[in-house]
């Protein structure tokens, strides 16, 4: 046995790396469909093998040695065996080596003395099961070995041909190379993506969990008050006692008259926009001018509803002015909304229609507008609950701090004029937050008041449940829309 | 329905700058099927457009030439829907309107003014005869149009273009995106009707000209190239182009 | 023979001769009322956009081409329209206005941005729909009642938080205009990410792109003009809002040296002084010309964003 030079040194153990670096399953990368994730890769395992050819064998050639640190073999055709016993073989004892594990034969100057790790291998072979090399392989990156025993006769026989020294602190490296198992760089990506995934997460949940504890906060503080009565009594006694009901109804006057005026010019207009009008440079500025329309601050509309209605038209602060204010806030977003339901028609439905001698209106009164109805029904219900919720379109053009009404009879359900301003629900959350004193702790302890805070807490909940009602009935009719898809 | 042919006199059309139709001339006799075949692009469904005057519905289009419908000038009707009603026409796609298949039928003559529940029951029952569907559906009338498979949608078609018992059938590619046995049967449905009306076959299968029709005109590049007898078109046309075009040489 | 029309818009003709071609067309007199109609309306859009700057523009020209001094309107920190003589710097103002905006944007682009993302990219089904009706929710909540939220809940958080004496400040606005802009930016610019073709994503999975990878590789750059209109949709949000920022900005106009500062928005101090001015006088009509001044600003946001999105449809053949 000619193993060349070999340095001196015992080595203990054989050790697989401490602690092997064990990756996080691996997230599918497509986007399956419940498929579930594959099973947790296994570790990528590194074995050493250790090496002192001044060493006396410990063993006798060809018994069990184990080639550890402690324990060195001494020539590589011992190491060889050593590892054959560990991994070769077909026992189920044997520790398999797979994808990316690798194998190292370290040679040291005395036993139990580790050699510095980290430099490169002064010999590095392959073990690829899928290479190409058709079994006659020599172990190199291009002609791998097919598997580990014949990667360690190879070996032997390399050692036994003189071909392999190692000299102290030099390394023979065996790397198993699998396919479809996962590189360094796919673990590192992994980890990643997991992170990215986490961040966004993370992300999303910091709006989600805002939302929730403002509206549990918003009903804990409001929950004494909300009682039915404090819903269906007006305000009394300069706002220290009583309900919102007078706000309440005002707001629905709002809602109403400005819906009934901004839906069906809405509506129209969207009609003509993605059905009639061609597209020149006119139409180009009409659908600018709706998106700009869309985007003006709400206090902007205010001061038009003053120069326009309450001024210019002569309508003064009025329900009328105000309704018209808030119509112009509603009518950009419903021509948008009824512009998309429109186009969601699919065309060829429109130009079967019209090779069969159906006009324009014909076609869209029996095929176009039935199909997108309940797509313009949301987009008008949306409205509904913004025109609800606006405060500062009425802050000048119609709404009261207060107006005395009727507490019983109709008066009660129809209690405004449209040429005198109204309360609204919006506007009296703010006059309650700013504007009033409240009950005094003497009124309060006499039940004759009702605490400030609670007050407001209480139109507030009153307020934000009217508008979230409002848009479940649009979420809830978009879902039925989904359900209900005619093609 | 009686016999009606269609006139083309230097019929030019262009588009937005591309001109789809160059001076194309040609005379589609009365009650039979004439076939017009060409690669893509060569202006076949800007022909078809024409006649029923769809055209009208691209807003950059600009027709020059005559457009004769029984003698008379399409652009000169003053009731384009009328036009548009003695004109069935068919897809390439399958369309099946978001209604009943009763409805779909029923769609053409409702438009029109007809409103006896007997009138229209019988008229979907032969229209859907007449397209070789009635079979398949009679237990189902109250189905939607777009649930049907794509050959049932291309047959529904069909029965909707003969709902308004037109002159004139016009059928653009309508096999492109139906099943062979679909196919076979429009074309059966087609030999029977071409003695009761003109029937205009737009094809990109030069076999299916050669099968059905009884004249076919070759369009290539948006000029008509050659019209004639389909025999002769297909064994011995007068131009090279022709023969390398029916025989797959070109296209 | 009655004329007939190709394009019937287009021919000149006398009335009569018109509504003889339509009716020969057999469309009835009602059809052609109901499509006049329809007409009517589409122009009117026009209509109400040149009727809002018109409107605003008359109560406030007289201060405009009269006595405001323009120099001094954009260039002067002196708001002080009781005074005597009366001031009428906006640049305190406008810093208010500038500061929370940009405090807004820092906090809503961010998160705004991932949770686009994550309901786009990396959530199932079920979540991503019970994720779009919360942010849905939070986008309903009227601008009142956040501003009932800032002085209410906020302003006392932030007391305890940095120990500043009062609790409505930039931060407090900052933080409410974030939460109202998120859902602008999240809705809009989940739209940009889904008008990606899937196509897009399956290549670049095929290559054995993660996808987080493919977020950032093949997304951003695809949906980048859709993302920029998010985000200044959003901008347009947060510039117009005007209830929840009267509550929250502590009602202070001064320039604001930190975070912790009281002040005072454009919006804010219409909403505040206009119910105190007798109508027609100058303070009056000077408010309407910051009105003018938002009218503008926020013309040129929605027009930057719609031309980005125009931008972006017209280069790629989505």
């Amino acid at each position: 046995m000619s193993s060349g030079k070999m340095s001196n040194g015992g080595l203990k153990t054989p050790k697989a790396d401490p602690a092997p670096r064990r990756m996080p399953s691996a997230t599918p990368p497509a986007k399956t469909n419940g498929a579930p994730a594959p099973s947790a890769e296994r570790a990528h395992a590194s074995y050493r093998y250790f090496l002192c050819p001044a060493s006396k064998s410990s063993a006798p050639n060809g018994a069990g040695g184990d080639a550890s640190l402690e324990r060195p073999a001494s020539s590589l055709t011992e190491v060889v065996a050593a590892i054959g016993r560990c991994h070769g073989g077909a026992e189920p004892s044997v520790k398999r080596l797979a994808g990316y594990d690798r194998i190292e034969i370290c040679a040291t100057s005395l036993p139990g003395v580790a050699p510095t790790a980290g430099r490169k291998p002064r010999y590095a072979f392959v073990v690829d099961p899928l290479g190409t090399s058709d079994g006659r392989g020599v172990g190199s990156d291009h002609a791998p070995w097919p598997d580990v025993d014949t990667a360690l006769a190879g070996i032997r026989k390399l050692s036994e041909q003189g071909a392999l020294t190692l000299a102290p602190g030099e390394h023979l490296r065996l790397s198993v190379r699998e396919v479809f198992s996962a590189t360094p760089v796919d673990r590192r990506k992994r980890l990643k993506e997991r992170v990215a995934q986490t961040i966004f997460l993370a992300m999303t949940v910091a709006l989600v969990v805002p939302l929730v504890v403002i509206l549990t906060h918003l009903v804990a503080k409001a929950w004494p008050v909300l009682t039915p009565s404090f819903v269906f009594e007006n305000p009394k006694n300069n706002m220290t006692a009583g309900g919102v009901w007078a706000p309440l109804i005002g707001t629905f006057y709002l809602v109403f008259i400005s819906l009934a005026v901004a839906a069906p010019i809405g509506i129209l207009a969207g009609v003509y926009l993605n059905e009639y009008a061609r597209d020149n440079w006119f139409t180009r500025i009409v659908n600018l001018a709706v998106v700009n329309l869309a985007g003006v601050p709400s206090i902007v509309h205010a001061l038009f509803g003053v120069g326009a209605f309450v001024m210019f038209a002569g309508m003064g602060e009025s329900v009328l002015a105000a309704s018209c204010t808030l119509a112009v806030m509603t009518l950009p977003v419903i021509i948008s909304s009824t512009k998309e339901a429109l186009a969601s028609v699919p065309m060829s439905f429109r130009e079967a229609c019209w090779n069969m001698g159906a006009s324009r209106w014909q076609t869209i009164r029996t095929i176009v507008l039935p199909n997108s109805i309940s797509g313009i029904l949301t987009g008008v219900i949306l409205q509904v609950s913004r025109a609800a919720g606006e405060t500062a379109p009425i802050l000048f053009t119609g709404a009261a701090y207060f107006v005395n009404v009727p507490n019983k009879g109709l008066g009660y359900f129809f209690p405004y004029a449209l040429d005198k301003s109204c309360m609204a629900l919006s506007y009296h959350l703010h006059v309650v937050l700013t504007q009033v004193k409240g009950a005094s702790p003497a009124q309060i302890a006499a039940g004759t008041g009702i605490p400030l805070e609670q007050l407001q807490y209480g139109t507030a909940v009153v307020l934000i449940g009217l508008v979230l009602a409002v848009n479940s009935v649009s979420i809830g009719l978009r879902m039925y829309l989904r359900s209900h898809k005619k093609w | 329905m009686g016999a009606v042919g269609i006139d083309i006199e230097r019929l030019t059309v262009h588009y937005d700058g591309k001109t789809a139709l160059r001076d194309v001339s040609l005379t589609i006799p009365p009650n039979q099927i004439f076939g017009i075949i060409g690669p893509a692009n060569s202006g076949k469904t800007t022909l078809l457009k024409c006649i029923n005057r769809t055209v009208d519905f691209v807003p950059s289009a600009r027709v020059e030439g005559l457009v004769r419908v029984g003698g008379q000038d399409v652009r000169q009707m003053s009731n384009v829907f009328e036009l548009r009603r003695r004109i069935g026409m068919v897809f390439p796609l399958p369309v099946g309107l978001p209604l009943t298949v009763y409805d779909n039928v029923a769609y053409g003559p409702r438009m029109a003014g007809v409103r006896n529940r007997g009138e229209l029951d019988g008229l979907v029952e032969k229209c859907l005869r007449q397209a070789a569907l009635w079979d398949e559906v009679k237990d189902r009338l109250n189905l939607l149009g777009t649930k049907l498979s794509g050959g049932q949608q291309q047959r529904l078609t069909l029965a909707r273009a003969l709902s308004l018992r037109p002159d004139i059938l016009c059928l653009d590619e309508f096999s492109i995106a139906v099943d062979p046995v679909t196919t076979m049967k429009i074309e059966e449905v087609l030999l029977e009707l071409r003695e009761h009306m003109t029937i205009v076959l737009v094809t990109n299968l030069v076999q299916q000209a050669r099968r059905l029709a009884q004249s076919t005109a070759f369009l290539n590049d948006s000029r008509l190239v050659e019209v004639g007898e389909t025999k002769q078109m297909f064994t011995k046309p007068a131009q090279q182009m022709t023969y390398d075009y029916v025989t797959g040489n070109i296209g | 023979m009655s004329a007939s029309p190709l394009q019937p818009d287009q021919t000149k003709r006398s009335l009569g001769g018109w509504l003889r071609a339509q009716l020969g067309q057999s469309r009835g007199l009602g059809e052609l009322a109901i499509e006049s109609l329809i007409r009517l309306c589409g122009y009117s859009a026009i209509l109400f956009v040149f009727g809002i700057f018109f409107f605003v523009f008359r109560e406030g020209a007289p201060m405009l081409f009269g006595g405001l001094n323009l120099a001094e309107f954009f260039g002067s920190t002196d708001w002080n329209p009781v005074g005597d003589p009366p001031r009428y710097g906006i640049l305190a103002l406008l810093a208010g206005t500038m500061s929370v905006t940009i405090l807004s944007m820092a906090i809503a682009v961010p998160l705004g941005l991932g949770a686009a993302i994550y309901v786009s990219e990396f959530s199932s089904p079920r979540l991503k729909e019970f994720l779009k009706i919360t942010i849905e929710m939070l986008a309903a909540i009227p601008s009142i009642v956040w501003g009932f939220i800032a002085y209410m809940m906020l302003n006392p958080l932030i007391i305890e938080w940095t120990g500043a004496p009062i609790g409505l400040n930039v931060l407090n606005a900052g933080i409410i205009l974030a939460l109202m802009s998120v859902p602008v930016i999240v809705s809009v610019g989940e739209d940009a990410l889904k008008a990606v073709p899937d196509s897009y994503r399956e290549a670049a999975l095929a290559l054995g792109a993660g996808r987080w990878e493919v977020v950032y590789r093949v997304l951003f750059p695809a949906a980048k003009s859709g993302l920029l209109a998010a985000v200044l949709l959003g901008v347009g949000r947060a510039i117009g809002e005007t209830m929840a920022v009267l509550m929250a900005t502590g009602h202070a106009t001064q320039v604001p040296h930190s975070l912790l500062d009281r002040t005072q928005t454009l919006t804010a101090t219409i909403a505040a002084e206009l119910g105190e001015t007798v109508q027609g006088d100058d303070h009056y009509r000077v408010l309407f010309v910051i009105g003018i001044l938002l009218f503008v600003i926020a013309f040129a946001v929605n027009l930057t964003a719609d031309l980005v999105v125009k931008g972006v449809r017209g280069k790629q053949n989505v």
